[in-house]
């Protein structure tokens, strides 16, 4: 190997005129250039996440949507005049866009908008309450689970596993059938259907947080497990829960509509969107579109939850 | 050893910053390790076995002074690391923590947790990423139930201290640089003024000009604080420049400790002179390219069946009978230059009978 040659980057006597009164006040100069960085602007995570969210219009276009129907659902009242349980059996069966009924009428010839508006409340809820539920007790499960490894850990994950064996809407029938019917009852056989998924979605986070080095910093500063779960790992968690479990509602409505469909939901004659599909499955032949309105909201529904959920992912992934 | 000595140690720690300024240190240890192990319970062949990470380690830390570990990855340095911070309990052996006995599992007194902080290897993954710089910061001093003003102030301090702008106290970590993480980190392990400060690799992750950087506002800070300092590296120049005495590990054990400038100038261990023969030299007409490891079977083996004797004999050029043996205990050669290696006298139990 020959002699390496290294180069000279700065010219002999470089900076030799400098003064070293000038030296200190360029010293100074940087100092105070320094003490405050301009180019690193602070966004809160949330902030960042809902601008990013704002320019995926798919997601904005189901997220509006799903706004829009709870909000009409809240407000049925005031959008329609009829009466959802009150029917006019003269007025059995009208077609969609019958003068007075937008959307028909049902066979009892109760107003099928006033029915959807009402019903909504019931879907949404049976479709919100569950995925919450279940949300906050599967993300205790699986923190839980996945920091403390062992025994506890294995029990709570392989029990979690058995759940998860038999398929959901068996499992929600299972257990709505034991439970009997009612809109409570729906909802609690959703809630466990929804649990071991969202468990097993936080133990995996939790066990890629746990693992990283600023949880030995925190253990290190002797800050309890409970502590550490709280103010460490659930915030790193949190996102992926969200995101799961954002796309579990819409799930959520089509097992509780199954479940009605199946009598098992809420008793006649409360318009639940399932029940209402059952019941004009009889009127099939004579009014085709009437009977798949029920069908349509919950088609339309779970679409744009799950539509918002995937926008909401991607806004959240692309921080870093 | 039982004696729980409680008396609280009311010397103010010392004013003059001890740096490495001479001979005329105040030599007080700080931290002892007294035959510290360190043993996992692992599977091998799907049966249960027993991984030795760190085996009878003796080690002092003098109070303001550096001590450096190095040795090959995988030699239980980061293990070491974690046994005397108290996030592995050891298996076996004893600490002293300012003359106190401190308890080698389980929860360690408060004091104890604010008097050690550690500095973690990777800079992307020792802070949280969903808190704020001043966030993370603020964290210990929140565990150890400081005042809110109290917290402010010393989070201000500290971002000062390790020459960062004051405004990246509301910033994220993915918004940092790797080296102004890493000054976050230091930050951090500084925010309760702890004493003993343990530094895994802490600058193994940054560039060669951010090391520098780093390894500046290290000694400074030091010298301004009257900080002590166990620094775990692989990286030899790094260590022989930052450290007062280094510690080489090999498969779990110190086989030899001297002062920095002794051991870099007259290595006695072989493992130690084949380590430093390993350096590379940025002068290619001393190029080292194929002199190290010509004779030795590269690999490290395996702490969970080490050989017997000395650990280091699969690798050694100047291996003999004896070796197999029987453990070398660590002798000292003059200097408080300690070396665990049969070619020195002292080391076996003969000569021990002998003396």
């Amino acid at each position: 190997m020959s002699q390496a040659v290294i180069p000279v980057l700065l010219p002999q006597g470089f900076g030799s005129e400098v003064s070293s009164a000038e030296r200190q006040a360029a010293a100074e100069q940087r100092d105070a250039w320094n003490a405050v960085d301009q180019s690193v602007e602070t966004q809160s995570f949330w902030v960042g996440t809902g601008k990013r969210f704002l320019r995926n219009k798919t997601g904005v276009v189901a997220a509006a949507i799903v706004l829009l129907l709870a909000a009409a659902s809240v407000l049925a009242p005031v959008l329609t005049p009829y009466d959802p349980l009150l029917g006019e059996p003269t007025d059995r069966l009208q077609n969609l866009g019958s003068s007075g009924h937008l959307l028909g009428t049902d066979e009892q010839g109760r107003d099928m908008l006033a029915r959807v508006l009402y019903g909504g409340r019931l879907s949404l809820a049976a479709g919100f309450i569950p995925t919450v539920g279940a949300a906050i007790i599967g993300t205790v499960i699986g923190v839980t689970s996945g920091m403390l490894r062992g025994v506890v850990g294995t029990v709570l994950m392989r029990f979690m596993d058995m759940l998860y064996a038999f398929p959901a809407i068996l499992l929600a029938i299972a257990v709505g059938s034991s439970l009997g019917p009612g809109l409570s009852n729906t909802i609690i056989a959703v809630t466990i259907v929804f649990i071991p998924p969202v468990a097993r979605v936080a133990e995996q986070a939790t066990r890629r947080v746990v693992v990283q080095e600023f949880i030995e910093a925190a253990h290190l500063s002797g800050a309890s497990r409970w502590r550490i779960a709280r103010t460490q790992i659930l915030p790193n968690v949190l996102n992926d829960i969200i995101v799961y479990a954002s796309g579990l509602v819409g799930v959520a409505m089509i097992i509780a509509a199954s479940l009605s469909f199946l009598g098992l939901g809420s008793p006649p004659p409360a318009p639940e969107w399932g029940y209402m599909l059952n019941s004009l499955r009889g009127s099939l032949n004579t009014t085709p579109l009437v009977t798949i309105v029920p069908g349509f909201f919950i088609f339309l529904t779970s679409v744009a939850f799950n539509m918002a959920s995937d926008a909401l992912r991607e806004a959240m992934d692309s921080r870093l | 050893m039982s004696d729980t000595t409680t008396a609280p140690d009311l010397v103010a720690p010392s004013d003059q910053p001890s740096g490495k300024t001479g001979p005329t240190l105040p030599e007080r240890p700080l931290m002892e390790l007294l035959d510290v192990s360190k043993e996992f319970q692992v599977r091998s062949d799907g049966k249960p076995a027993k991984l030795s990470a760190v085996n009878r380690v003796s080690l002092r830390v003098m109070e303001g002074q550096t001590l450096g570990i190095v040795g090959e990855s995988g030699c239980g340095k980061s293990t070491l690391a974690r046994v005397i911070v108290g996030l592995h309990p050891a298996t076996s052996g004893e600490m002293l923590f300012d003359n106190q006995q401190i308890p080698t599992r389980g929860r360690r007194p408060r004091e104890v947790v604010e008097q050690m902080q550690m500095v973690f290897q990777d800079p992307s993954s020792a802070l949280n990423p969903r808190a704020t710089i001043g966030e993370s910061i603020a964290f210990p001093l929140q565990v150890q139930k400081k005042s809110k003003k109290e917290i402010a102030a010393r989070v201000k301090q500290v971002i000062a201290d390790v020459g960062l702008p004051a405004n990246y106290a509301d910033n994220y970590p993915h918004q940092l640089s790797g080296g102004q993480r890493q000054r976050v980190n230091i930050a951090r392990a500084l925010a309760l003024q702890p004493k003993l400060v343990v530094l895994d690799e802490a600058v193994s992750a940054l560039d060669k000009s951010i090391q520098a950087q780093v390894l500046n506002l290290l000694t400074d800070l030091q010298q301004e604080y009257g900080l002590t300092y166990v620094f775990i590296s692989h990286d030899l120049n790094v260590v022989e420049y930052i450290s007062d005495e280094v510690a080489v590990m090999y498969l779990g054990q110190v086989m030899e400790r001297a002062s920095a400038d002794q051991l870099y100038e007259k290595p006695l261990h072989p493992y130690t002179q084949l380590l430093l023969s390993s350096i590379p030299s940025l002068d290619p007409a001393e190029s080292t390219r194929d002199t190290p490891l010509e004779q030795n079977e590269g690999e490290i083996p395996s702490p969970i069946n080490p050989p017997s004797g000395c650990r280091f004999r699969t690798r050694c050029p100047h291996a003999m009978a004896i070796c197999a043996r029987e453990v070398p205990r660590l002798a000292d050669q003059g200097d408080d230059h300690v070396v665990a290696c049969h070619l020195y006298p002292g080391s076996s139990s003969e000569d021990a009978e002998a003396a």
